[in-house]
């Protein structure tokens, strides 16, 4: 795919993301799936894969901007630049998720700070804070920059904190045995990390030709074969642990994503498609970096990410609190199946048009700037 | 006895600030009945500093007949919409046919002592008031939705701002049709002792909502709905604190359970199994 056929791609999803916003501007969640037993849906989970794209692409722009990695030289500022448009893309999705989106400040102004959603909004902003200010310094980068390195040092250490927040999120929640699991924030680490190596090697298969910066697919390419296999791991271990538990709290969500409702899309997206086809296709390419191929492994290992984070969400919420809740309560919202409606899908568009978009325009404006700068330094 | 008509109009006209307790004048025939000892109780612990008073409810399964008018007499004092429910009565059919039986548990929220849905709350738009009730500030709640992530027992409901009269067709010139008909819904409840119109978007409308064991009926002086209203007597409420009150005595009892207890939230609604 060339770059004019992305920009096509994304303003089309953006124009149907219009229609989503509009909706929910409009209607407010009358148009939304999700309810008071499912009460997270298609939006939380793309909140949660934007914000650990975000966190995945500052780690990755840490090797060139504060490791100073030769092989990743000239990756720093696009994945500064991916992290800024997809946190963007978070902070949206989670937004649109609100009952009163209007009252957003008072998370950051009058803060429960024992509370993951405070905690999480708080990480963002100060990391969203931290990335602006590495990269306008990175783009204006005139030699050594020790500001920079601080910087970076600083965000390293927040993106650590917020790579796991959305785990802890759920993780806190005793009542749900199904996400109440210690290691549930390390794993969003591990996802943040692929899907940001991911996400870089579809940003560099638009590159302009002097810029395909191949050397750093070298390092991408071995990273997500890795990174791919330890999310596999924790998945058979999440899941096979799950269900010989035998805790009907953990099993019942377990299997309906192993062998029920969900199967399709865990065995043929998650792992397949985001998980094993990369594995096989990235390493049978060894160091012959076939770059059209690394993109299409990139948009797979997002897919399955994607799809790893929606199934964990919303099959933990499929269970009754009490035995025959659901059967007890009738009306809107008050029903253990959930698929997203057609205006949650539509946002879901808009979110991905936007991103699509912001890399580009991104990339064809900061690119020259950013060439310019290195070239006087 | 007590007119309990003229409270709740004296509540809704003016409810914030109501905290006299009526003097029970009941009839002997109503001194029979249990509702009549509660009320008593309820006017001796309004009496007392809100912090010496620990509110619970007891709910006798044995004597639950699934009737549901709780959950209805809930529904309608609280104005509450579609999909937004604060007490279900929960049916289990129990044994093999031909020895089936069914069991009843109507479930308000447990006002856990130790409650797990105000720690996940991060604007504090939730919280355990003086009286030790789990209450909602419905203009700081951003609806967010991780208190209903986070209770055990699946007592927070969200109002997605749905009407009972939604998609009521209209007859033009006719007193018919859903802008005469939703009227009712319209008309403010008053939760929390406050007036509140269901207009557009405001609260409550996208916020979480969930049973507060009636705060402004307590305040004037007036048992829970769905305690006055259980044709059963099943349901009992009062002050734990007042060692001589009917709660006080059921819930000493060895066979008096509390839902998950092993999670530690300590809720205050007792089951007599
Ligand atoms: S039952 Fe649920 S909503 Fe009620 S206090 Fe306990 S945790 Fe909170
Ligand atoms: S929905 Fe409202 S009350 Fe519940 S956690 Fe969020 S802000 Fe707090």
């Amino acid at each position: 795919m060339n770059k004019k056929s992305a920009y096509i791609v994304g303003i089309i999803t953006l124009l149907i993301g219009l229609w989503g916003f509009y909706d929910r501007f409009a209607y407010g969640h009358d148009h939304a799936a999700y309810g008071s037993v499912v009460v997270w849906g298609l939006w939380v989970a793309l909140y949660f894969l934007f914000g650990g794209l975000a966190v995945g692409c500052f780690l990755w722009a840490s090797l060139d901007l504060l490791f100073e990695i030769p092989a990743c030289k000239g990756t720093g500022v696009k994945a500064l630049w991916a992290a800024l448009i997809t946190l963007t893309a978070a902070l949206i999705a989670i937004a649109f998720d609100l009952g009163h989106m209007e009252r957003f400040w008072k998370v950051l102004l009058q803060p429960n700070l024992h509370a993951g959603v405070a905690e999480d909004a708080w990480g963002y902003t100060i990391f969203g804070g931290l990335t602006a200010i590495a990269l306008f310094r990175a783009v204006n980068q005139k030699g050594k920059d020790g500001v920079l390195k601080v910087i970076m040092v600083l965000g390293l250490v927040v993106s650590l904190y917020v790579a796991g927040a959305p785990g802890k999120l759920m993780g806190v929640n005793a009542a749900r045995s199904f996400w109440h699991a210690g290691m549930l924030p390390v794993q969003f680490l591990f996802f943040a990390l692929a899907t940001g190596a991911a996400l870089l090697m579809v940003i560099l298969t638009f590159a302009d030709k002097k810029e395909k910066l191949e050397s750093s697919l070298s390092i991408l390419h071995p990273a997500a074969i890795i990174l791919l296999g330890i999310n596999l791991y924790f998945t058979w271990s999440y899941f096979s642990q799950g269900i010989a538990g035998g805790m009907p709290g953990i099993m019942l969500p377990a299997q309906e994503i192993v062998s029920g409702q969900y199967s399709g899309l865990f065995w043929g997206v998650q792992i397949m498609l985001g998980g094993i086809v990369p594995i096989v296709v990235l390493a049978l390419n060894g160091k012959n970096n076939n770059i059209p191929l690394s993109g299409l492994m990139g948009l797979c290992i997002l897919l399955g990410n994607g799809v790893s984070r929606y199934l964990i969400l919303v099959a933990g919420q499929k269970v009754e609190m009490l035995p025959g809740m659901s059967q007890a309560v009738h009306g809107p919202g008050l029903t253990l199946t959930y698929s997203p409606s057609t205006s949650e899908w539509a946002v879901a568009s808009g979110l991905v048009g936007l991103v699509i978009l912001g890399l580009l325009i991104g990339a064809d404006l900061l690119l020259p700037m950013f060439t310019k700068s290195r070239q006087e330094a | 006895m007590p007119n309990e008509a003229a409270l709740l109009d004296k509540n809704a006209s003016g409810a914030s600030g109501v905290t006299t307790a009526p003097k029970p004048t009941g009839a002997p025939a109503a001194k029979e009945d249990v509702l009549f000892r509660m009320r008593t109780e309820l006017a001796r612990a309004l009496k007392k500093n809100p912090r010496e008073r620990r509110w619970v409810m007891v709910i006798d399964q044995r004597r639950c007949i699934g009737c549901h008018a709780c959950t209805v007499a809930c529904m309608a004092e609280n104005k509450l919409p579609p999909g937004v429910v604060y007490r279900p009565v929960v049916i289990k059919e129990v044994g093999m046919y031909p020895k089936v039986t069914m069991t009843f548990l109507p479930r308000p929220c447990m006002q856990c002592e130790n409650p797990p849905c105000t720690e996940v709350c991060p604007v504090h738009a939730t919280y355990t008031n003086k009286e030790g009730i789990v209450v909602m500030d419905y203009d700081q709640c951003i609806g967010c939705r991780a208190c209903i992530a986070a209770c055990p027992y699946g007592a927070r409901t969200f109002d997605y701002g749905h009407a009972h009269t939604d998609n009521t067709p209209e007859v033009g010139g006719m007193i018919l049709g859903r802008n005469t008909a939703d009227n009712y819904e319209r008309d403010a409840n008053v939760e929390y002792g406050k007036k509140r119109e269901r207009k557009g978007h405001s609260s409550p409308v996208g916020n979480v909502r969930k049973c507060h064991f009636c705060l402004h009926r307590l305040m004037a002086g007036i048992l829970p709905a769905c305690t006055t209203t259980c044709i059963g007597r099943a349901t009992y409420f009062g002050d734990a604190a007042d060692p001589d009150s009917l709660v006080s005595e059921l819930i000493n009892h060895p066979n008096i359970v509390r839902l998950k207890e092993e999670l530690g939230t300590a809720p205050r609604v007792y089951y007599i199994a």
